[in-house]
């Protein structure tokens, strides 16, 4: 018997008493007046921040007010954007700008799943992630959030939240683990 | 590299020689438990989400082969590979079978306590792998040859004095500078380098959905993310109780797992895997160790609900106060001290005493496991199996018998007032109860039964003068 | 209405005053009591030991000593709690412990749920500060007030008792119910741990500056003045009934 049907066996012989499952959706869960305010405080202590995208601004814009000494600049956002042929040689983009599908007021995530993108390791080698996002995709928590994304890049998808960070020494947060050092996420 | 011959109460005697060090330890993790109340607070729904993850696992749990099934039908439509390993043994030979036909000199990997409970790191190095831990305090760890002292914060138990000295002898970093934001980033620059010269990469699992096939691994660092978008191989190697039934369940679970375990919303990321990067090919490892047997258990089957967030033992006074390395089992505090015993009584058993019964763990768990009742379950099977010291089986047994006896136990306490008080001190201080600065109660002259009788003694005489 | 009064084993050979300060504050609410002599241990040593049948043996002992009584109270969270929370675990089956098991209460708990006492009998002044040691077993098994992990509204029946007490101010220490590491045989099990957890308590129950750190149960009550004897510290452990009968001050 491979080791596949003896441990199936087994848990089949040795599981409990069935038990039901609960509907998840009966629970009222906590819901956010002011979706973009809850965002963007939760945000700035993630280092990360929020903006939503005004009149007489673009998203290019914002980022070069931002940093204005960024180095190379990666738009996903836009047609014809630069493509690679291997995950590895996005290795020293310094700011990459990514479309974000939907946000979660609770925890400052945006998911990130991009059809037209071939290569995920742009997210996380890039040193700062913009990341622009329908202002009416905003939803209150991640069980909203799960019932709308989907798997659309290549079978992956990730919820992003501020900056890539660690309190591995001594609980002291630092920003900027090994993802990128600053995150920024612009509300169109 | 874990010591699993440490015997808690020793250990932990060790561990609070130094007291300060051993204060702060307290302090520092106590401060995460008391961020994963501030955000629980947040939430007028968290006793029901913990109510609800419970009964999700408690449900997935009674039809796992099901969901297992079912989770290997879909990973395998998306053309990822999955395999099953029985034990450690066999987890380590199919990753180790897979990382060789493709010649992988140096596998990069992310956070899985699976993989140090089956000794994988060791296993691959044997067999000329490099093995590259890129969780910050698990490469800390890694670099002192140590085990991690907690299952979320590995290396919680150093002072950023000694996390300097080892990256300034290992990696070059600045002798004396002690920031943390240096040192990190130098670990950033150094572990660049591995994630994109790594040939493969492996990651653990937080949750495994049934309905789709996908794995979800939740970091704050991002090196899981890496080290699976640059190598052309992931492999994904999970505990079979990491199931979940549908990808709307991580609605729950996703709410639950960082503000118990770090006093966050959530993690920086939260990535889901459903297919290998283009370009690469994805493994998934289903491993049992152990767990369809604790399945089959009454008592302990619940602790399969576990979904290794940590909060049990940034609760616990006694883990608090000893650190990891008291604690024989990979995994320490309440959760471990169920978990050990249930794999090896004999090795482990001594972890189910550990413990002062205060319940907090319960408390705080998110899928309100019974901790602290199955740590006392394990004194059941630790005393069965006659695995308690002789001296103290005499004593209970001792008490045993004066319990059906009080005239006797009444005796022995009359004694016991008579004599303690007439004892030298310098007798005394070497007990068990008094060896660490406590003092003995002062002993009364009389019992209450004594005083009770006494006084009934008085009334009837006062009745009768009457 | 006849209570029998339990005494733990430990209360009654170290601490008399207490259990004598139980029986009066019944009796002077007007309470018959009995103090059955053939009482023993109700079993929690054994039972936290994995000593099954020791445990079985306890509890029906303990079943049949008190089984007559129309109440039956202890000061003693603890051991109130193993009686009504753990006995199921070894005389589930016995239906004179079934029949029991409500009538088993702990004294404040008796006093508030079954007395509803809005007044003491002997009105009594105690102008210091307490600091409120809320021990585990009372909390986490018989709800004595809302556990700090736990997201409740907050309620803790010694604060309320306290209430009735005039001049009296409560204050709670920093973490408000950390365990204060006597834990039954874990006490000597693990004395440098114990004794360290002891340590960190009685330091939190002095940051607020009280005199006295006031708990319903001696178990923890003796462990920590022992600590506190062997520094030679002037902060005193009392026991709830203590205050409630005027013996505090004295103490």
């Amino acid at each position: 018997m491979s080791a596949r049907d003896s441990i199936l066996a087994r848990i089949r012989q040795n599981r409990p008493q069935a038990s039901a499952l609960p509907d998840i959706h009966a629970v009222p869960f906590i819901r956010y007046d002011k979706q973009f305010e809850a965002f963007a405080t939760l945000i700035r202590n993630l280092g990360g921040d929020a903006v939503q995208l005004q009149d007489g601004q673009s998203v290019a814009s914002i980022v070069a007010e931002r940093w204005p000494d960024a180095g190379r600049t990666v738009d996903l956002t836009v047609a014809g954007h630069e493509e690679v042929d291997d995950p590895h040689a996005w290795h020293d983009v310094d700011v990459a700008i990514v479309p974000g599908q939907l946000a979660v007021a609770e925890n400052a995530t945006v998911w990130v799943s991009h059809p037209d993108n071939q290569f995920r390791s742009i997210y996380f080698l890039t040193q700062k992630l913009v990341l622009v996002v329908p202002r009416a995709s905003m939803v209150d928590t991640m069980r909203d959030a799960y019932a709308r994304i989907q798997m659309a890049e290549h079978g992956f998808g990730a919820f992003i939240s501020g900056s890539s960070r660690t309190a591995d020494i001594e609980q002291s947060l630092v920003m900027g683990a090994h993802g990128a050092m600053a995150a920024l996420v612009i509300f169109i | 590299m874990k010591d699993d011959s440490v015997k808690h109460p020793q250990a932990a005697a060790e561990f609070l020689k130094d007291r300060a060090q051993a204060k702060w330890h307290d302090s520092a993790i106590w401060w995460v438990r008391q961020k994963r109340d501030a955000q629980a607070k947040q939430l007028p729904e968290w006793e029901e989400l913990r109510r609800l993850a419970r009964e999700i696992k408690a449900h997935t749990l009674s039809r796992l082969d099901e969901y297992l099934a079912e989770f290997e039908a879909n990973a395998q439509k998306n053309g990822v590979t999955v395999h099953w390993a029985a034990d450690a043994d066999e987890h380590n030979r199919i990753v180790h079978g897979i990382l060789a036909a493709r010649q992988v000199k140096k596998l990069v990997k992310s956070k899985s306590m699976l993989t140090e409970e089956c000794g994988l790191n060791p296993y691959l190095e044997q067999r000329g792998i490099e093995v590259v831990d890129t969780d910050l305090g698990e490469r800390i760890v890694q670099l002192r040859h140590e085990a991690p002292s907690h299952i979320v914060m590995p290396a919680i138990h150093l002072k950023k004095e000694q996390i300097s000295e080892l990256f300034h002898k290992e990696l070059g970093t600045e002798a004396g500078n002690n920031d943390p934001t240096y040192l990190t980033h130098a670990a950033r620059a150094n572990l660049r380098e591995h994630f994109l010269t790594a040939d493969a990469g492996l990651t653990g699992v937080n949750f495994a959905i049934a309905e789709t096939g996908g794995v979800v691994v939740c970091t704050n660092e991002g090196n899981a993310d890496l080290g699976t978008s640059l190598p052309p191989i992931h492999i994904a190697s999970m505990g079979l109780e990491k199931i979940i039934p549908k990808l709307e369940h991580l609605g729950v679970f996703t709410r639950l797992l960082a503000r118990s375990a770090i006093g966050s919303p959530v993690t920086t990321y939260t990535s889901h895997f459903h297919q290998a990067r283009p370009g690469g090919e994805m493994h998934i490892v289903i491993v049992d160790n152990g767990r369809s047997e604790i399945l089959g258990n009454e008592d302990f089957y619940q602790s399969l609900r576990c979904i290794r967030c940590g909060a049990c033992m940034n609760t616990c006074p006694v883990y608090r106060r000893s650190s990891g390395f008291s604690y024989s089992y990979i995994i320490p505090g309440p959760i471990g001290s169920t978990l050990g015993p249930s794999r090896d009584m004999k090795k482990h058993g001594s972890m189910a005493f550990a413990c002062s019964t205060c319940g907090s763990c319960s408390n705080v768990c998110p899928v309100k496991i019974n901790l602290h009742e199955q740590l006392v379950l394990h004194r059941k099977k630790a005393f069965d199996q006659n695995l308690l010291p002789a001296s103290k089986k005499m004593g209970l047994l001792a008490m045993r018998f004066l319990t059906q006896h009080p005239a006797l136990f009444d005796l022995g306490g009359k004694v016991m007032r008579k004599v303690v008080p007439i004892i030298p001190e310098s007798l005394t201080r070497h007990s068990a109860w008094s060896r660490a600065g406590r003092d003995l109660p002062p002993m009364p002259a009389q019992s209450f039964k004594e005083l009770y009788q006494q006084r009934n003694q008085d009334k009837k005489d006062k009745e009768g003068k009457q | 209405m006849k209570i029998g009064l339990f005494i733990p084993c430990f209360i009654n050979e170290l601490f008399p005053h207490v259990a004598m300060a139980t029986l009066e504050l019944l009796e002077s609410l007007g309470c018959e009591v009995e103090f059955p002599m053939e009482q023993s241990c109700c079993g929690q040593p054994l039972a936290n030991n994995g000593d099954s049948k020791g445990a079985c043996d306890a509890a029906r002992r303990f079943t049949d000593v008190f089984q007559r009584y129309d109440y039956v109270v202890a000061p003693s969270g603890s051991c109130v709690s193993h009686v009504t929370h753990h006995y199921d675990w070894y005389i589930a089956e016995d239906s004179a412990y079934q029949q029991l098991k409500p009538k088993v209460y702990e004294i404040i708990e008796f006093l508030q749920d079954v007395l509803k006492v809005e007044k003491l009998p002997k009105p009594v002044y105690f102008p210091h500060k307490v600091s409120i040691h809320q021990s585990c077993h009372g909390l986490r098994e018989l709800h004595h007030a809302s556990p700090s992990e736990l997201m409740m509204p907050y309620h803790s029946r010694l604060e309320d008792i306290l209430k009735l007490v005039d001049g009296v101010e409560v204050l709670l220490p920093e973490r408000r119910d950390e365990c204060c590491g006597f834990g039954g045989t874990f006490c000597v099990d693990e004395p440098e741990l114990s004794t360290a957890m002891g340590e960190d308590r009685i330091a939190q129950h002095e940051a607020t500056g009280a005199e006295y750190i006031v708990g319903a149960d001696p178990s923890c009550l003796m462990h920590m003045g022992g600590i506190i004897r062997h520094q030679g510290k002037t902060i005193r452990p009392l026991h709830i009934v203590e205050i409630l009968t005027g013996r505090g001050a004295g103490a």
